[in-house]
């Protein structure tokens, strides 16, 4: 049905009226409401992320820790996506440049994790910052095309950056030891070490994340997702929420990008490339967008899978391609969504979250699908 | 995948064979893991290595294997993606356990693989990438290149240029990148060393659709030869373009990189490409006994002709099966060992591993583009062509 | 001083030529792309591999022996209808969507990767050759022009004029004008909506397939080629006003001399950047881009 005929037919009989889309966008709205079989999803995901290693052996577990650094790319869209609204196809300019920062630093600088981190935080933070107040004023559709050409630029100018290793990138990068307390020495050298200091640090991240979208500042934040002309009325500027959640998912992307090159021990352009944008954004789709523990379990979906399938066929770029549309279509709202409802239908609760709220293309008003 | 599991089946029943023939024990096969790009824009490079591998792999497995044991490629696609080309090479390294990798293409993925190789205690060999740091400045023990690097191919180049094209003039079109930019520096410094005159270089963006705007530097520079450093769809176009403005003439000379016009995309040319010089490791047309058979079978397996990538993948493994049968197994350092010292046959000739940065010694043809065909037009020896040893870390 | 003249004369005149044949090229495949944009509010990433497509066919059916002009009108038409396809299957269930700018964009990216993969197991990674029925050059005042190349011009240039005719001389361009301003209303007039937007995005992938045969001859064709004027034509979309025409036009003209005199003066990889740059500066400036949007006066 064509998306206008609906509100042209009656505006207040819109939720009977709703068509399977528009009801399955609600189900998704309550990300706080239904904590209930978020958190046991998230528990699953935990325990099964903690005995991984053990089970897994050493390819695994490094390959488990860069998922997990994706993951937090992942994570970051989503926190832009489903909770602010807002589809950023450039989050790997954060996650490339916080790893070439890293590199950089290890390299020429210093062997100091926590130096190299504050330089990473306060150079992830000021382009953020930036790019963020010019991205958020431009309406709808153009911030996702807005990110994705910066993180074009970025990667065209690290490929062209003969200093900074062209297109070849960066060797050479030490697996570090981190002193985290007097006495306590994170030794990367080891895959288990490695991995639960990782795996603490994205839980950490998680629920720090998690507090952070519970506050009012949340709530704010998803009403501007929701209907972002009408948050002005209530006395909040959704200019300065957008950008406070923009420079937060910098961050967090910009986390993954600080530790690859200790996993790695190299960086280069492509960290910064589409690939990484949009595979975040495919592992956060097939997660549960706005489930926030969606995009974490997306993203050891998604790379379990890309090993799968490369094994038994070249044409993995087809298949994941007939995924992303098999979920775009039809499971918005992503694997832990589907979990979560069939855990609310199971027990029989009733969560609606608030009533009547409908996503607003921020475009032009003429466009709005319902009132 | 079915070529997988039939060259299993060949390895198989080969290994049988001997075993059953020989007496001997039915040893384990020596894992060859080939990270190669499958997909995307350097797809057709890939394809000629998976080709050349598999038809060596085929060819010696039939013979017997090394001392008994066949050879079995474990293929993964890098997408020439260095981030992809590492995590796919682990793989291949800690979870399918091979013995040694090969088959990575852009300088990138083979100086993060090769990196990885090192801290892994295997060896990678590249059959492709031309970047001289792989063997220069970036060196590892770990790496070996069984083909011509970039230095080399520009040494031979413009030797038999200096020597054979009156004009002087020289101008110069490079991708504006690591490798381009490298290829084009090597290029320009041999020929002012040889009396030529530099009248120009430009560097398009790798990936250029449109060379027009450089058209008017080159007309404005009038050339005697131009050298590009393209590759692949960069090159079709930046030639055919030259042929729309009407600037290819018999007067001037088209040389570059070997990698610049290949199987892949002489097709595409139209014409534009004929006279156009390159120097490789290898040509079609070399004419020995052993190319002669290689061609055909080549032909015969894959219904295409071989270019450089394949012929110098084919190689490597006959490489690989005198250096493991010398050093009684694929254990690393006895691997490298007899690697270093190692001078073996391949279809274009006699190659011989240089011990100090873990390059081959080739020897050069020049060779010019005639038709949808490439005709040797000259000779270069590899001592000559091989320039100094630049690695140091080793 | 005298040196300027020829400079100006033979070094930025043919570069100003140039720029303006490719920009003329470009304004084709994006106003593709600004039509779906403007009035289906349909981000259609998949684009560049329409024009993809169409370079194929031009190569399929020349070697199946057609000349070089019929392929010109078949393959528009071709492509078109696996637009209508990409439309009917994906697009249309999905329009319904509140979200519908996010999910056809994540959608189109999805068949974009398809697209690309399949182009190579059908046609194989080679680089292939169309040629066109046109050769030789044109000189004039000491510019050298192939004639192709103003054949393109010439081409384009005609498609641009009788796409703006459509839309604003002719009964069905009415139509689609006022179904970007007010779709219920024009369905309460009894028109069939779904087929206004079924016809707009068929129309715009023909365009981007025409690009795709008439550019084929001088850009070769493989699988990634999409990627060329994929980046460029968003950038021009966004300046020029999603959903105008007219903007289409003008920016993707004033984007190519930007690119094209920039490469005379800094490194010609900067040169890209410096469109980036430009494009971000639009947005920052007037979001909404040079011009208004398909519908608006």
């Amino acid at each position: 049905m064509p998306p206008t005929e609906a509100s042209a037919l009656g505006a207040a009989k819109t939720v009977t009226k709703a068509t399977v889309g528009e009801r399955l966008m609600l189900a998704l709205r309550s990300a706080d409401a239904s904590a209930g079989p978020l958190r046991w999803l998230a528990l699953a995901v935990l325990a099964l992320a903690a005995i991984f290693p053990l089970i897994g052996g050493p390819f695994y577990t490094r390959l488990g820790i860069e998922t997990l650094l994706l993951g937090s790319v992942a994570l970051s869209v989503d926190i832009l996506l489903g909770h602010a609204g807002l589809l950023s196809l450039g989050q790997a300019a954060y996650f490339g440049l916080a790893a070439y920062i890293s590199a950089l630093m290890y390299l020429h600088v210093t062997q100091s994790f926590w130096l190299v981190l504050l330089a990473v935080m306060v150079a992830v933070g000021v382009f953020s910052f930036l790019l963020g107040a010019v991205a958020i004023r431009a309406k709808g559709v153009y911030f996702a095309l807005i990110t994705f050409g910066a993180a074009e630029i970025l990667s065209k100018i690290a490929h062209n950056t003969r200093a900074i290793g062209g297109s070849d990138g960066l060797l050479g990068i030490p697996v570090p030891r981190i002193p985290l307390l007097p006495g306590v020495v994170l030794d990367l050298h080891s895959n288990l070490v490695f991995y639960y200091a990782v795996l603490a640090a994205l839980v950490l991240i998680y629920l720090a994340t998690r507090r952070v979208l519970a506050t009012a500042f949340g709530s704010v934040l998803r009403a501007i997702r929701d209907n972002a002309d009408r948050v002005p009325y209530l006395g909040y500027n959704p200019f300065w929420y957008k950008l406070a959640a923009y420079v937060l998912a910098a961050q967090i992307a910009a986390f993954g990008g600080l530790i690859y090159p200790l996993l790695r021990g190299f960086v280069a352009p492509n960290l910064f490339g589409f690939e990484v944008s949009t595979q975040a954004v495919v592992m956060s789709l097939v997660g549960g967008v706005g489930t926030l523990i969606g995009p974490l379990a997306g993203s050891a979906i998604i790379t379990f899978l890309d090993s799968l399938v490369g094994s038994y066929t070249d044409r993995h770029l087809m298949v994941l391609g007939a995924i992303f549309i098999v979920f775009v279509m039809f499971l918005p709202d992503g694997l832990c969504g589907l979990v979560r409802r069939a855990f609310i239908a199971f027990s029989g609760e009733v969560h609606t979250g608030a009533p009547q709220k409908t996503r607003q293309t921020q475009n032009a008003p003429r466009r709005e699908v319902s009132p | 995948m079915l070529d997988r599991s039939s060259l299993l089946c060949f390895a198989a029943s080969g290994a049988l064979a001997l075993a059953l023939a020989s007496g001997s024990q039915a040893a384990d096969a020596i894992k060859v893991g080939v990270v190669t790009p499958l997909s995307g824009a350097y797809a057709p490079i890939g394809k000629q290595v998976r080709w050349g591998a598999e038809l060596a792999v085929k060819e010696i497995n039939a013979a017997g294997g090394v001392k008994g044991r066949p050879f079995e490629l474990l293929f993964e696609d890098e997408e020439a993606n260095p981030p992809v080309a590492v995590r796919k090479s682990e793989k291949l390294i800690q979870q399918d356990k091979v013995d040694l990798i090969t088959g990575t293409v852009n300088s990138g993925s083979t100086l993060a693989v090769g990196q990885l190789a090192e801290r892994n205690d295997r060896i990678l060999v590249t059959t492709v990438s031309y970047a001289p740091t792989i063997t220069g400045a970036q060196c590892s023990p770990n790496v070996f290149r069984v083909n011509a690097n970039a230095f080399m191919q520009s040494n031979a180049l413009t030797a038999w240029l200096a020597k054979n094209i009156a004009g002087k003039r020289y101008f110069f079109i490079g991708p504006d990148y690591e490798m381009g930019r490298s290829t084009i520096g090597a290029f320009q410094d041999d020929i002012k060393r040889l009396g030529g005159t530099d009248v120009g270089a430009t560097f398009p963006p790798l990936g250029a659709k449109d060379f027009t705007q450089y058209i008017g530097a080159i007309r404005a520079a009038r050339p005697d030869v131009i050298m590009t450093a393209t590759a692949g769809n960069d090159t079709v176009r930046l030639l055919t373009q030259l042929k729309e403005y009407g600037i290819l003439s018999d007067k001037l000379t088209l040389a570059g990189a070997a990698g610049a016009v290949t199987q892949e995309n002489i097709g595409a040319m139209g014409g534009a490409g004929d006279g156009f010089l390159s120097s490789a490791g290898y040509s079609t047309d070399i004419d020995t006994p052993a190319n002669k058979t290689f061609v055909a079978a080549f032909k015969k397996e894959h219904q295409s002709e071989p270019d450089l990538f394949g012929a110098d993948t084919y190689g490597l493994f006959y490489l690989l099966k005198q250096a493991i049968e010398q050093a009684g197994g694929t254990e690393t350092a006895k691997l490298r060992a007899a690697m270093e010292d190692a001078t073996w046959q391949t279809p274009q000739g006699t190659k011989k591993m240089r011990k100090g940065d873990h390059q081959a010694i080739v020897d050069m043809v020049v060779v010019k583009v005639k038709g949808n065909d490439f005709q040797t037009v000259g000779k270069v020896a590899g001592e000559e062509a091989v320039g100094p040893d630049k690695c140091d870390r080793f | 001083m005298e040196d300027l003249l020829p400079y100006l004369h033979f070094v930025v005149l043919p570069q100003v030529i140039d720029a303006l044949i490719i920009g003329v090229a470009l304004a084709l495949v994006a106003l593709g792309l600004t039509m779906i944009f403007g009035l289906l509010d349909v981000i259609n990433l998949a684009h560049g591999d329409l024009y993809m497509l169409g370079g194929f066919a031009a190569f399929t059916l020349l070697g199946w022996g057609l000349g070089y002009w019929s392929a010109l009108v078949l393959v528009p038409i071709l492509i078109g209808i696996v637009g209508w396809a990409l439309e009917e299957l994906g697009i249309r269930p999905l329009l319904p969507r509140a979200d519908r700018a996010v999910v056809t964009l994540l959608l189109t990216f999805g068949v974009s990767l398809i697209l690309r993969d399949l182009a190579q197991v059908i046609w194989g990674t080679e680089t292939r050759a169309v040629a066109a029925s046109l050769s030789g050059v044109v000189s004039a005042a000491g510019v050298i022009v192939p004639s192709y190349r103003l054949f393109v011009f010439a081409f384009a240039v005609a498609t641009i004029v009788g796409t703006w005719w459509l839309v604003y001389r002719t009964q069905i361009g009415a139509v689609l004008r006022a179904t970007a301003v007010d779709p219920a209303m024009v369905a309460s007039f009894g028109i069939p909506i779904r087929w206004v937007y079924g016809f707009t995005f068929v129309y715009g992938c023909g365009l981007a397939g025409l690009a795709g045969v008439l550019l084929s001859p001088i850009y070769a064709v493989f699988p990634t080629m999409g990627h060329d004027f994929l980046v460029m034509a968003f950038a021009v979309v966004i300046v020029g006003g999603m959903g105008s025409i007219i903007g289409a036009v003008v920016a993707a003209l004033l984007l190519a001399q930007v690119q094209g005199l920039a490469s005379l003066w800094i490194p010609p990889v900067w040169a890209e950047t410096l469109v980036y740059g430009v494009m971000l500066l639009v947005l920052v400036v007037r979001p909404a881009g040079l011009f208004n949007r398909l519908g608006a006066a």
